[in-house]
This record gives C-alpha cells, structure tokens and sequence, in this order.
C-alpha cells in the first residue's frame, strides 16, 4: 500500500542534495572571472600580474579546502583515477547513466587538470616578472601554451557539463550556483 | 519544504557570509605573508620591530582563516545531520500514517482521501483532484472518521499530531465507537 501514499503525497519524484559549499562555488567563479579578465587584460600590466596572483590565492585555497573541507569538497571525494575514468567512459558506452554526487571520475581529471594548468600559468606569469627569467623566451612560451591548454580545458569543460547534464538529467551549472544537485528519486547515485 | 527554509534559511545565510570572509581574508592573508618573505629576503635579519609586527599579523590572519573554515566547515556539516534527521522524520511520519490506515481497514479510495484530509484540502478540493463527485468524498470522509472513531477532521489530524508529540513511547490506540 506504500504505493497509494507515495503517489499523493505531492512530492515532485526528486530529491536536492547539498553538494558545493559556498567557499567551493565563490572560488569556482573567482577562477572563471579571473581567467576571462586575465584573457583579455594588457599583458604586461600590473593589472593582468595582480589578477594572476589573485587566481593562484583561490585555488591556493581551494587546495587547503580539498584537505579540511566538508567531505564533497575533498580530494578523497574524487581522486585522480585514469582507471576508474576509463570504467565510467565504457559505463556510458554501454548506456549506463551513473551519477556521482561530487565529481564523476572524468570531470575529477578536469578538475586536476585545471588546477595543475592554472598553477602553471600562475608560476611562469611570475617567473616573466622577475629579474632573473625577464625577457626568456621559454618561460614566455610555456605560459603562452598553458594558457592555450586552459582554453581548451575550458572549452572542454563546458561541453562536458553539458554532455553530462544531457546523459544524467541532472543540472550541473545550477548546481555550482545554488550548491544543491537536483536528483530524481529514481535515480542510483555514486 | 517550508520546515526546511525555516531551519536552513539563517544557516544558509551565515555559510555563505563566513565564504566571503574566508575568502577575502585569505587572499590578504596571503599578500601580507607574501609580503612578509619578500622583505625578509630584503632585509635579512628579523629583529627589526616593523618587520617583527608584519609577521605577527600575517600569522594571526593565517590562524583566522584556518578558524573561520573549520567553523564554516561545523556549519555545513550540521545542516547535512538535520536534513538527514528530517528526512527520516518524514520516512517514519509516512511509516506511522499507514500503520493507522492500515489498522482502521481503509480502501484504497479512502487512503487517498485520508491523506489528502491530513494535508488539509477541503472536501471540494478532492474531489476535484480524484475526479469525482463531491458526495463521494463526503461520504468517504464519514467512513475514515468512523473506521478512525473519530467525529471530524480535526479529531482525525489530532491522531497523528499526538504521535509526533508523545514522548513516552507508547502508541496511542485510536478509540473505536
């Protein structure tokens, strides 16, 4: 008889979960606004250098967040894991729709991978700047193809997102502005 | 839902504005402790009095953040316990109101009526809402009061509030007339 009193109870069939805290989504679109002024800011201004340093204070303590953080927020919620990255592409493959209440394996390598790409950028942005490496043409040549590489992390990023909100019906983007993952009471989660 | 932007609306409010200051103060943090090394390496001694004061601030903004993220932390994780508590409240609630229908032989008819009863619509609206006629409702309701042995909905929704009041464990046994 569960039946009769789950159909008129009037609830929607879903279920929020509180994921991103507010610290993860204020440093999440901190790093976004600062990657796209910095994109577009003079490049040897003090301007786009104290931008940079910005952006590297953010994911300093996003870094510091993923060891002390609530539980979604650590690194122990989604460690870096080809093998298992690899098990959710062939799970999609074969038509499952797993959903992950922190990062799914892949979207975790892009999180890394952003972060080490940001990291990158923000050490040699620093490095032009000083005495020793100014005017060297490598270090002006790495920052230049990390921020290409971040471009493209983005770009890929943001079609990930939208493949995953497609496959698990589960709004990503809102979820990283109001913090809480809309889930269907059907629906296995991770 | 409106339990739950009772209980979570402040704490809500209060996780979002520690963030900003977590934020905001560890991004000074960091430029003072910055600071501070940069002129170390300048100055190469630690004995002056200006230096020594930059550095006791710089440790003292670390030491806040560091306070202020474990307190934000706290709250986080006390809005997880109490929506898991309401969460099984409410599981237990559904639980408790079907053992009564269970216990009062209810058609399926008149559970739905029932429940629809507890969350308060008129008889009207229930009608409307299973699409028949509102003599049938009338006549539903009478038989959950009288298989509840209660004399109106009032009485009825009485049962299950005095279920979540109770707290010496035993069931009250609703009266049969």
């Amino acid at each position: 008889m569960a039946g009769t009193v789950t159909s008129t109870s009037g609830r929607s069939g879903a279920r929020e979960v509180r994921v991103w805290d507010p610290l993860v989504r204020l440093i999440h679109w901190g790093v976004a606004l600062t990657v796209l002024i910095n994109a577009f800011s003079e490049d040897e201004s003090t301007f786009h250098a104290w931008v940079g340093y910005t952006a590297m204070g953010l994911v300093a303590i996003r870094l510091l967040w993923g060891l002390v953080g609530p539980p979604p927020a650590r690194f122990s919620a989604f460690p870096p894991n080809p093998v298992a990255a690899v098990a959710h592409v062939r799970s999609i493959l074969t038509g499952q729709r797993p959903i992950h209440l922190s990062h799914n394996p892949l979207g975790a390598l892009m999180v890394y991978n952003l972060w080490l790409t940001l990291i990158a950028l923000g050490v040699t942005g620093y490095m032009m700047g000083t005495m020793r490496f100014f005017g060297i043409d490598w270090v002006e040549e790495m920052h230049e193809a990390a921020f290409a590489w971040l471009i493209a992390s983005v770009a890929l990023h943001v079609a990930g997102i939208v493949f995953d909100t497609w496959l698990t019906k589960v709004p990503l983007a809102k979820a990283m502005v109001t913090g809480r993952k809309t889930i269907r009471e059907t629906a296995r989660t991770e | 839902m409106t339990l739950q932007r009772v209980f979570f609306g402040k704490s809500e409010r209060r996780a979002a504005l520690l963030a900003v200051i977590i934020l905001a103060q560890a991004l000074c943090a960091m430029f003072f402790v910055g600071d501070v090394i940069a002129d170390y390496l300048e100055a190469g001694r630690i004995l002056e009095i200006h230096l020594l004061v930059e550095t006791m601030a710089a440790a003292a903004l670390v030491a806040g953040v560091v306070i202020l993220m474990r307190e934000l932390r706290q709250i986080i994780s006390r809005m997880r316990d109490i929506e898991t508590g309401l969460r099984a409240a409410r599981g237990d609630m559904v639980t408790v109101i079907e053992a009564f229908f269970d216990s009062w032989n209810l058609s399926a008819a008149e559970r739905d009526v029932a429940l629809l009863l507890l969350k308060g619509f008129d008889n009207e609206s229930i009608a409307t809402l299973r699409g028949t006629a509102k003599g049938t409702v009338r006549a539903q309701a009478s038989s959950i009061y009288a298989k509840a042995g209660v004399d109106g909905r009032a009485q009825l929704i009485s049962i299950f509030l005095e279920e979540l009041l109770a707290d010496d464990g035993d069931i009250p046994k609703p009266a049969v007339s």
